[in-house]
């Protein structure tokens, strides 16, 4: 069971919704504040964050990097600048654990970051 | 006087971005600590500030100035993030960015008003009709509480806020004019829309009450509270000079308010930058407090200051003591939005609404400008590269596409034009 906890600041109904499609069983998803969130992860009780917001780093991963540190962190999509699916990879292979990507990229990003989670475990 | 005032605000945002005492990106705030603090060089940091801002000056900040010919804040302040993260450590870094950032600041000026006179020189001169893109936000941004109170709280409730306000709106044009003493007041009939709207907002908000176990965020991040408090200063002055520009008519502080003051509606403009504010206070709040890094800024009330006090030196004045005070209360806003988390969430909410809204209402507002600037091409232009735009995974941000594709069509007209296949 992996276990997810979305922050950030919008869609977050959406984000979570999409992540209980896409993991079925294997995944547990709650919606916190992004603090919450982030503290979550920081004290083991939330294996991964997911963010988003309008600039994908700032109301979808402050709290997560003010927390985590930048290094556990990434913006996967930002205004005008798609997610790319290589960078994405990269970064679950890193053993980035908080993810942040702009409201209007959820559809793009938010497969992609599950389908690496996923397989990693 | 503006290429002064546009030198001086370049300069101390540059400055303050070197710092990491204010940067304006939301996103970019978060990262600042970390270089800081050792962990993210200097050429880590100036690459994601660069990554981060500037397709927003090139795709959102210029577009809509364009279609205006005010500043939109935007373009400036972006800009002087990338300035001042780029800029090395120490006191050179800090001449660096301010020389750089002035000049930035009245290049801005400059290059948009030469290419405004440069289109106007155009055989096919399209400033006129481009003017068009925002018709329709100049009314129908007085429906965006009843948005954020349909994300909020679900459609129904938002059919019930969009009902009410459009009723307040027809009440302030039947009734809305108030003889007293022999001095008439006239009610706006969108301001009262708007402020009706966010009162319902407001009420539904205010009956949440907090769940769960809340953090203390002010003592969790206390060394970074005090670092905001030690810059007050430098931000009060930077609040001041934006009240200031702003009052002036030279800038503003989104697109609602920029296509507002453009008609010459300062009041409602006003108003649209009130309830926008709102919706900044625990975005702002929250990432200043976890980083210790404010905005340029603040909460954006500085623009609402400008708008409806017309007098750039005291607009500079309280404009000032705005952000000052917001600073002082950081910790307090901290703390009622952990005891109303309805009103924290309705911010982020109210940021929805607003950025749904300038999507449909910019995309319709730059097909009517397109098509009156080149009948027929215009439509068939800007919905297909609307759509093409949604293939090509959103390069350019939505709200975005319709003034860009507009602005667009105005220089393929020019083309076709000068070939001989479109005649004015």
């Amino acid at each position: 069971m992996i276990r997810f906890a979305v922050g950030g600041a919008i869609r977050k109904d959406d984000i979570a919704k999409m992540i209980q499609e896409i993991g079925g069983e294997k995944v547990e998803v709650k919606v916190m504040t992004d603090m919450q969130a982030a503290l979550a992860v920081q004290s083991k009780q939330a294996d991964y964050y997911i963010g988003a917001c309008h600039t994908g780093g700032g109301g979808a991963l402050s709290m997560a990097i003010a927390l985590l540190t930048v290094a556990k962190c990434a913006t996967v999509s930002m205004p005008g600048r798609p997610p790319k699916e290589n960078e994405i990879i990269q970064a679950v292979a890193d053993g980035k654990v908080a993810f942040g990507f702009t409201g209007d990229h959820m559809e793009a990003a938010l497969p992609v970051i599950l389908r690496e989670i996923l397989q990693k475990s | 006087m503006n290429i002064m005032l546009m030198a001086v605000i370049g300069a101390l945002a540059s400055i303050m971005a070197n710092k990491g005492i204010a940067v304006f990106n939301d996103g970019l705030r978060p990262i600042m600590p970390e270089h800081i603090e050792g962990r993210l060089s200097r050429s880590e940091l100036a690459a994601t500030a660069f990554a981060m801002s500037f397709g927003l000056v090139i795709g959102f900040g210029i577009p809509f100035s364009l279609t205006a010919s005010i500043i939109l804040i935007h373009c400036i302040l972006l800009g002087t993030d990338i300035i001042g993260a780029s800029s090395p450590d120490g006191n050179k870094g800090m001449i660096i960015s301010g020389i750089v950032g002035a000049l930035y600041g009245v290049g801005i000026l400059l290059g948009l008003e030469s290419i405004v006179k440069a289109f106007e020189l155009l055989p096919v001169n399209f400033m006129g009709s481009l003017g068009q893109v925002g018709a329709p936000i100049v009314i129908a941004f007085a429906a965006f509480p009843a948005l954020a109170t349909g994300y909020q709280y679900g459609a129904k409730k938002g059919v019930i806020n969009l009902t009410i306000s459009v009723i307040a709106r027809q009440i302030a044009v039947a009734f809305g004019t108030i003889s007293m003493a022999g001095a008439t007041i006239k009610l706006n009939p969108e301001g009262s829309a708007l402020l009706v709207g966010m009162a319902i907002l407001l009420f539904y908000a205010m009956q949440e009450k907090a769940e769960g176990e809340t953090v203390d965020l002010v003592s969790v991040f206390a060394e970074r509270v005090k670092r905001i408090k030690k810059n007050m200063p430098y931000l009060m002055v930077m609040g001041g000079l934006v009240a200031a520009a702003t009052a002036a008519g030279l800038m503003a502080g989104d697109p609602i308010s920029l296509n507002l003051m453009k008609e010459g509606q300062l009041m409602d403009a006003g108003f649209a930058a009130l309830a926008r504010g709102i919706g900044f206070i625990p975005l702002v709040a929250s990432t200043a407090i976890a980083t210790g890094v404010y905005g340029p800024v603040g909460m954006t009330f500085v623009f609402a200051i400008g708008l409806f006090v017309h007098n750039p030196l005291l607009a500079g004045i309280l404009g000032a003591a705005m952000i000052g005070v917001e600073v002082l209360l950081l910790g307090q806003i901290a703390r009622f939005l952990d005891k109303f988390p309805g009103i924290r969430k309705s911010g982020d909410n109210i940021r929805m609404a607003m950025s749904q809204l300038l999507e449909v209402a910019l995309l319709v507002g730059g097909m009517n400008a397109a098509n009156a600037i080149a009948p027929g091409i215009g439509f068939f232009m800007v919905v297909g590269l609307y759509v093409l735009n949604e293939i090509a995974g959103k390069p350019v941000v939505r709200m975005a596409v319709g003034p860009i594709a507009a602005i667009l069509v105005g220089v393929l007209a020019n083309i076709l034009a000068v070939v001989g296949l479109f005649t004015v």
